[in-house]
């Protein structure tokens, strides 16, 4: 029991340490907030121009009243699913110049295209 | 159809395969009767993946946007230690082994430690869990109309799939002899393990907690992390076409680390045959 205890603290304040970092960055995020779209299976715009070395936030509305969303980019290791309806804010760090594909990992063929210059 | 077939398939293969590898392995060890740990583990999953799935709908604002992404990171890091302690007692238990083939674990040495395989089940499942629960949700509120129907049966074909295949790879695994399987799925679970360390890193990384993030190679001219022999290694073994240096140390340092820590016991020295068979007692486990 004692030991159940002990290991329930370790969890708390390991997700405690976790949380709050992520929290922080998150509530001084004075980031550009960059809205977009998804809906009929496609992104809205589908090509976005970012100030490179800059993070920046992307904000992502699903506008289909049933489908989920995953917004994808594999190399960017983003992987955010947006639920039916909803919005939610995916962090993207400062990224070289280039272009940078996001696809919705539940339906391939919507793509957004990111252009960092 | 195809593509929520692979979809589905795709969320839900590495569940299957430590799946079936674990329920392989309580077959070898002699303790059959404990899978249902592993089925508690794996259920208990699905409901919190469920339960998740509508948390992350219900949810809005600071805690849905970070949400995820903590849980993924608990559930990712989590799979780790727990994969690599579960590679270490394996390994120890493969040199007690060949002191005498016919020996089972000794029972209650073994019991102690078998909840800690529902838990290996339980994150196995959750990890895709949520994302796959979402999206069945999805197609499953698409119902009015042939095509809703389809993608719904290709996604149930996936589930299927991926459970066949989790289920051959148990059948698999109970055929190989005990020390084979011992060593294949210590080195395997270790490269899996190794996989997600690195990908956890990659996580911290795209969400700013460490430095760094640029590719430093490319192999994708080799073989794309997108197709799907590389996203199947990508979902086994970590392969990454680009992966950046921090993803790279990380990989090699938790495989070093734990080699060290696992293969010892596999392919260390052989336990003593003494006339009397005496078997080596086994040390007390503090887990």
């Amino acid at each position: 029991m004692r030991r159940l205890v002990r290991s329930s603290l370790l969890v708390i304040v390991a997700l405690g340490t976790l949380i709050a970092p992520i929290a922080a960055a998150h509530a001084q995020d004075k980031t550009v907030e960059i809205p977009l779209t998804a809906s009929n299976q496609a992104f809205d715009p589908a090509e976005l121009k970012v100030k490179a070395g800059q993070a920046f936030v992307l904000v992502v509305t699903n506008n289909d009243p049933k489908k989920a969303v995953e917004v994808e980019n594999k190399d960017l290791r983003i992987e955010k699913v947006v639920p039916a309806g909803k919005t939610v804010k995916i962090r993207v760090r400062a990224l070289k110049p280039g272009t940078y594909i996001f696809v919705d990992d539940f339906n391939p063929s919507a793509k957004v295209k990111i252009v960092a210059e | 159809m195809g593509a929520t077939f692979v979809v589905v398939l795709r969320e839900g293969f590495e569940a299957a395969l430590l799946l079936g590898i674990v329920y392989a392995y309580l077959t070898q060890i002699g303790h059959a009767e404990s899978r249902r740990y592993v089925t508690i583990g794996g259920a208990l999953a699905v409901v919190a993946s469920i339960v998740m799935g509508v948390a992350v709908s219900a949810l809005s604002g600071p805690l849905a946007d970070i949400g995820p992404d903590v849980i993924a990171l608990v559930v990712i890091f989590g799979a780790v230690a727990l994969l690599t302690w579960h590679g270490w007692w394996m390994g120890r238990h493969a040199r007690e082994m060949r002191g005498d083939l016919q020996r089972r674990v000794d029972e209650a040495h073994a019991s102690q430690q078998l909840w800690m395989v529902g838990l290996i089940a339980f994150t196995g499942v959750f990890r895709e869990g949520a994302e796959t629960v979402l999206f069945l949700w999805g197609l499953m509120t698409q119902l009015e109309d042939v095509s809703g129907w389809t993608a719904l049966a290709g996604g149930a074909a996936g589930l299927i799939g991926a459970a066949v295949l989790g289920w051959l790879v148990f059948q698999g695994g109970r055929r190989l002899s005990v020390q084979r399987f011992f060593a294949v799925t210590s080195v395997l679970i270790l490269f899996v393990a190794a996989g997600l360390f690195s990908s956890g890193i990659g996580r911290l990384q795209s969400m700013g907690l460490l430095p760094g993030g640029e590719p430093l190679w490319d192999t994708s001219w080799l073989l794309d992390d997108h197709g799907s022999i590389g996203g199947f290694l990508a979902g086994l073994v970590g392969y990454r076409a680009r992966p950046s240096a921090l993803e790279i140390i990380g990989y090699i340092l938790y495989l070093a680390g734990a080699t060290a820590l696992v293969l010892p016991g596999l392919f260390g020295r052989r336990a003593p045959r003494n006339g009397n068979n005496v078997v080596e007692p086994a040390t007390p486990s503090h887990v």
